[in-house]
């Protein structure tokens, strides 16, 4: 845009606000149902598996009680899930089914404002769900504090990553039933080997560089470190990762959404 | 002034040529139709204005609006501007005055000045009573007039709306045409994309008759009628066999166009059309004034409403 333009339209950060105003809106309106389940559900799983099964898991991992490693993993990966919920299924019906892109982009915002948005709050539902998660790992008393009040970031950071990829995967998707294959197929599997349920360091060492390449095992790296104030240099790497992967997928998706948006 | 000054826009998707050269301004303070049926390429147009569509580029063609082009400078437009699209898109789960909330944000409204607009449009609209609605509560001419009020948050000098009333009752048809015609009587410039004559007729000062992404024609409504067209028309069915009509021998100043499944004769005098009737052997008929629709028909030889 010209800066001599003698127009007064909102600044980029009052139109990237609206964007995230609007979703932040519409998401609060059901605040029961959309407010409890980020809750319930690490608590159900910690009750389950950290407790049910952890029993007979007398090993520790990585140095950590096996419902204190699960926990701190589950920090980033309900980032991780209500990103990639939030930027495939519901980035899709607002795209195709309710239109709310169309009555967005009539008024004053570009389309990267609009995606940039987007990736903001995905950002922030990532920091509200981890959020969660600390809640209900303080009530067990298994996340040091004040060290753990940091992961609600971490999980902003992983929260926005994953949008990226998301809406990246978004925009070559015509059916809404092709979701399943991202879903199932790469982001379910990442919960699995990216040193959530057992270390990284357990899997073979042939496809171990499989879980090196993957976002969500950077994630979980900055999570335990966060939660144990243990910060390494090797952590830097897993900055750069989050940060650089953000950027990447967060260019690609505008460009190709883009496409698709303006026709 | 001019508000929107389109010159020699071309759009192309793929093999498809939606918009063929086309050319068109608009002044200030006056409502511009764009008319024709699906598929003539007036949403296209319509969304190139607004930057949500870009032009094919070509050696001369450009768009301005406010003086701006769209391609570079869509956030003055669209501030500038009110966008009311083909479909509602609301959110279903806020009431009517949340929806209004969200979108001044939009345009940067404080909350207390956005509040006291969202009144007065309320009332503009005659929704207020429905201010604490769900949005999914309402009727589809409520939802219009919501998606209308959205449009006119910012006190845009150039509103947009593509087919503002398609599929709603006479009442709401005619409570939008008036608001619209109040708007523009108070100095906004309206741009509007329609496929109903009446509409055309009943607003705009100025039609754009597209076709396959061309201009057929473009005047004032009642000027295209008057030189374009007969005075009445004779329609006739021919669903049951074709009427014994010796075609070479009409009356004179009498004009036949055949579609599937109609006759009409056009002529200036009624009296002519009469004439034909006397001939016919029992065929039922419909004498009426001719309409834009039948301008339509002449100028593109095929009916507006049939296989669209």
């Amino acid at each position: 845009m010209r800066d001599s333009s003698p127009i007064a339209y909102p600044a980029l950060s009052q139109r990237l606000f609206s964007v995230w105003y609007r979703h932040m809106r519409v998401y609060t309106k059901n605040l029961l149902s959309n407010g409890l389940p980020p809750f319930l559900e690490p608590l159900l799983f910690l009750l389950g598996v950290g407790l049910g099964l952890g029993k007979y898991i007398t090993e520790t991992m990585d140095g950590l009680p096996y419902i204190n490693f699960l926990g701190t993993g589950l920090l980033v990966t309900a980032a991780m899930f209500t990103a990639a919920y939030e930027c495939t299924f519901g980035t899709f019906i607002r795209l195709e089914f309710e239109k709310v892109y169309d009555g967005m982009l009539a008024a004053p915002i570009t389309v990267n404002n609009l995606i940039v948005g987007e990736i903001i709050w995905a950002g922030t539902k990532g920091l509200f769900f981890t959020f969660a998660v600390l809640c209900v790992l303080m009530a067990f008393g298994i996340v040091e504090l004040p060290a753990g009040l940091l992961t609600p970031l971490v999980g902003f950071l992983t929260g926005m990553m994953f949008a990226t990829l998301s809406l990246w995967v978004t925009s070559f998707v015509k059916t809404i039933n092709h979701f399943n294959f991202y879903l199932t197929g790469i982001i379910s599997p990442m919960f699995f080997f990216s040193g959530v349920v057992f270390p990284v360091s357990n899997l073979p060492s042939k496809i171990r560089f499989v879980a090196e390449i993957v976002p969500l095992t950077h994630a979980v790296r900055l999570s335990r470190a966060v939660c144990s104030s243990h910060y390494t240099p090797a952590l830097l790497a897993s900055v750069a990762y989050v940060i650089v992967f953000t950027v990447i997928f967060g260019a690609m998706a505008i460009q190709r959404l883009r496409r698709r948006l303006v026709t | 002034m001019k508000i929107i000054s389109v010159q020699n826009v071309n759009k192309r998707f793929g093999k498809v040529h939606a918009v063929c050269g086309l050319s068109f301004e608009v002044e200030e303070g006056t409502c511009f139709g764009l008319l024709g049926p699906n598929g003539a390429g007036k949403t296209t147009m319509m969304k190139m204005i607004y930057g949500r569509s870009s032009r094919t580029a070509g050696d001369d063609g450009a768009i301005r609006a406010f003086g701006y082009d769209p391609a570079r400078d869509e956030l003055a437009i669209k501030y500038l501007s009110g966008v009311v699209s083909q479909e509602n898109n609301l959110d279903d789960e806020l009431n009517v005055i949340q929806n209004l909330m969200i979108y001044s944000k939009f345009y940067g409204l404080p909350a207390s000045v956005a509040r006291e607009r969202i009144g007065v449009l309320l009332e503009f609209l005659e929704l207020s009573e429905k201010a604490q609605a769900r949005t999914r509560e309402l009727s589809g001419g409520m939802q219009r007039r919501l998606v209308i009020a959205r449009a006119l948050l910012n006190n845009p000098k150039l509103l947009i709306l593509d087919e503002p009333t398609t599929g709603l009752d006479p009442q709401v048809r005619h409570l939008i045409w008036d608001r619209l015609r109040q708007l523009r009587s108070q100095g906004t410039t309206i741009l509007l994309t329609t496929h109903y004559m009446e509409e055309a007729f009943q607003i705009c000062d100025t039609v754009l008759i597209m076709d396959k992404g061309r201009r057929v024609l473009e005047d004032n409504p009642r000027r295209l009628l008057r030189e374009n067209i007969e005075a009445y028309v004779l329609e006739v069915p021919t669903a049951n066999g074709m009427p014994a009509i010796d075609e070479t021998r009409l009356p004179t100043g009498v004009r036949l166009d055949r579609t599937d499944g109609t006759l009409r004769f056009y002529a200036e005098q009624i009296e002519r059309l009469k004439d034909v009737v006397e001939r016919l052997s029992g065929e039922q008929y419909y004498i009426r004034q001719s309409t834009l629709e039948d301008v339509f028909l002449k100028a593109t030889g095929r009916a507006l409403n049939e296989r669209q």
